[in-house]
């Protein structure tokens, strides 16, 4: 009796695993108990919500260089959505996608920026929330990851060496793209052609020209802002100034662009770090032009 | 002669016609400016441990000669001062002897219309923020606890109509309020349309309708000559704490200190703060909830204030932080301050004194030992005001 029941419960089990649920990045299916998928190693928990509401969530990302501040950006970003009163609102789903935000602002209130991303797939944290806009009737079901900026140049080096990226910018609805304005402003270059290389990248991915990024939101976001004051009086004017390949590669190939200043930290100080040289010391927290670029892309979302 | 060449470019430079009266002023400030006594020993004393004996009983101002002017001109002169905010000027010693007691009359209240008596008593100014939930255990660490002298703060903030008088009276070219040190950096110090002035105004004015809002777009340094013109100073960073946090010291136990000038508690609907406020700067008459004990309003929020202190050096150093250029202590927090424990009375920030942001500004102080206490009745020019008898000025405001 007992080997019976046990014999009907395996087959159950048998059945269940031969419905696989396709990974909600990269539509690669993966057994049901999977907890991260096993191409491209993105969080199985995002396709489970997303199977359960019926409906394929909006995606964004924030693309850009390594220390140019994503994960800053994001967690004050959902954290500020998530507790103002206003138009626009997140509401997180999952205990998972609040650890961005609690991250983020636990480090900023200790006088410290978040530490820097990790390379594997597995180890970024994704935010799967509903947005609440005055623009949609019902809630808009959204992810946003914190991707690693080495991973991302390195998938920009090398395509397909990070399924995971290939897979997500294939699919994203829109992109903030990070550049440090400060770097741009001490006459660094490295900037604007980490910048260049990314949208060259972005422009020849896909091959319908109807899904290509020509027509595909793109906020470009002059971070750090707080340092170089002068990029939140007309970022697009800074732009030209500071980066004029970036300005150019932007009016020719996307037609739907536009630059935005952000800053989180008032004002830094810096702390050295032995074998990091020095590391920066956010004084205060006074975000700035966080959430008008994302308040943009929402806007500008394809019907 | 590089004085004089410089004086000549910043006149050239301003648009703003002086006022013929005031423009005389000057010659009258550099003595008396020069005779504060509050101003630098108010921060020799704030940073003296409390466990050293605090300074001596105050000093007799040094009293300097003062060319006045002719008694009509003089009343002129008064009314236009008192008109300006400059009450503090006429209750030097220096000058107070030249008043008449209706002016006098005039001035007093204007002083206890604008300003608040802290008392003198001690003040911790360095306390930790409440420990995160990874570390309860760890006790709030407390710094020195410092002795304050009697001093004189401003209710409110310094707003754009205030600040207007110093900028239409040609306070940008009046070299002798100035710090020697800043008179390169003077020129910059313009609107966005190059005028004299704070950074957001245009032609010289502030926007319409932010008469009452405080002034932004001031470096340490105009807060400073703003000060100086007023015939006051900056507080120091003990002297803010203390208006704010209002200490009750009871013997045998630690001083009592509150976290925010209402008390121990967080009420956003109190200060305008990220969330609370419009997201900008508003009438410092708005959020009066905020008012701390002593009367002072806004001293959370709407504006970090400039505090006349370097930004704490010594805890800098304790944790290895370095400082990127000259900066200056800020405290109070503003209207886009995100986290509740960076704006209480203790959170100690600072920014570069040459950056003029779109948040900061800063109120006044005046120290009880560079106003005159009592007036010599035997110098009274007028029958008037020898009938009266004058009593201690700092006792009736106590």
């Amino acid at each position: 009796m007992n080997r019976g029941v046990a014999l009907e419960l395996d087959s159950m089990r048998l059945a269940h695993y031969g419905n696989q649920i396709p990974c909600l990045i990269c539509d690669e299916g993966n057994t049901p108990d999977a907890e991260s998928c096993r191409n491209c190693y993105a969080p199985m928990i995002l396709a489970h919500q997303a199977h359960s509401r019926n409906t394929a969530p909006v995606m964004f990302a924030a693309l850009g260089p390594s220390g140019v501040g994503k994960t800053v950006y994001l967690g004050v970003l959902l954290d500020m959505l998530s507790r103002q009163p206003k138009h626009l609102q997140l509401s997180a789903r999952g205990g998972f996608s609040v650890t961005l935000q609690h991250s983020t602002l636990a480090a900023l209130a200790r006088c410290e920026f978040p530490s820097k991303t990790p390379n594997e797939p597995d180890r970024w944290n994704w935010v799967h929330c509903q947005l609440r806009s005055p623009k949609h009737r019902q809630p808009v079901e959204m992810v946003l990851p914190d991707m690693a900026g080495e991973a991302l140049f390195e998938e920009v080096d090398h395509p397909r060496s990070y399924r995971v990226i290939h897979a997500l910018l294939g699919r994203c609805d829109g992109v903030m793209i990070l550049i440090d304005g400060t770097k741009l402003q001490s006459g660094s270059i490295d900037e604007d052609y980490f910048t260049m290389k990314l949208l060259s990248h972005l422009t020849e991915m896909g091959s319908d020209p109807k899904a290509s990024w020509a027509t595909r939101p793109v906020a470009l976001i002059f971070s750090k802002a707080d340092q170089c004051e002068s990029c939140f009086d007309d970022p697009a004017a800074y732009a030209q100034r500071h980066a004029p390949g970036l300005s150019r590669i932007c009016q020719q190939r996307f037609h739907r662009h536009r630059f935005f200043a952000a800053g989180v930290a008032g004002a830094c100080a810096t702390r050295p770090v032995r074998g990091a040289g020095q590391q920066m010391v956010p004084l205060r927290v006074e975000p700035r032009g966080i959430i008008e670029p994302f308040e943009w892309l929402v806007d500008n979302l394809r019907a | 002669m590089e004085q004089s060449e410089s004086e000549a470019n910043m006149r050239s430079n301003n648009a703003i016609s002086q006022n013929t009266v005031l423009s005389k002023l000057p010659d009258w400030l550099g003595g008396i400016i020069n005779s504060t006594c509050g101003a630098t020993r108010m921060k020799e004393q704030a940073t003296v441990p409390v466990e050293q004996p605090a300074a001596a009983a105050v000093e007799a101002p040094e009293l300097v000669a003062i060319e006045c002017p002719a008694t009509g001109e003089v009343e002129s002169v008064v009314d236009e001062m008192l008109a300006q905010g400059r009450y503090a000027l006429l209750l030097r010693p220096q000058l107070i002897k030249n008043l008449t007691h209706k002016q006098l009359s005039r001035t007093r209240t204007a002083l206890s219309e604008g300003m608040c008596l802290v008392p003198e008593g001690q003040v911790v100014i360095r306390r930790n923020p409440a420990p995160s939930d990874d570390d309860k255990e760890a006790p709030p660490s407390e710094g020195p606890s410092l002795r304050v002298q009697a001093y004189y703060l401003d209710r409110y903030p310094v707003t754009n109509a205030q600040y207007y008088q110093f900028v239409a009276s040609g306070g940008y070219e009046q070299l002798a309020i100035w710090d020697p040190e800043i008179w390169p950096a003077l020129l910059d110090f313009v609107d966005a349309t190059g005028h004299p002035g704070p950074r957001y105004w245009r032609e010289g004015r502030f926007p319409r309708s932010d008469d009452n809002h405080p002034v932004i777009g001031v470096s340490w340094y105009e807060a400073l000559a703003y000060s100086r013109w007023t015939g006051k100073r900056l507080p120091t960073d003990a002297e803010w704490v203390k208006a704010g946090s209002w200490p009750v010291s009871i013997q045998g136990h630690p001083l009592l200190l509150r976290r925010y000038p209402w008390g121990e508690a967080m009420d956003r609907g109190r200060a305008n703060l990220w969330g609370s406020g419009p997201g900008r700067t508003v009438s410092v008459y708005e959020f009066p909830g905020g008012v701390s004990v002593g009367g002072v309003h806004g001293l959370i929020g709407n504006v970090w204030e400039w505090t006349a202190d370097a930004f704490l050096p010594d805890a800098a150093e304790a944790s290895g932080v370095s400082l990127q250029a000259k900066m200056k202590s800020i405290r109070g927090g503003a209207f886009d301050t995100y986290l509740d424990c960076q704006a209480t009375c203790h959170f100690a920030c600072a920014d570069v004194a040459l950056a003029r942001k779109h948040n900061i500004g800063f109120r006044c102080a005046i120290s009880l030992c560079d106003l005159a206490v009592k007036r010599d009745v035997s110098a009274e020019p007028s029958q008037e005001d020898e009938e009266q008898t004058e009593t201690s000025f700092a006792e009736n405001q106590t």
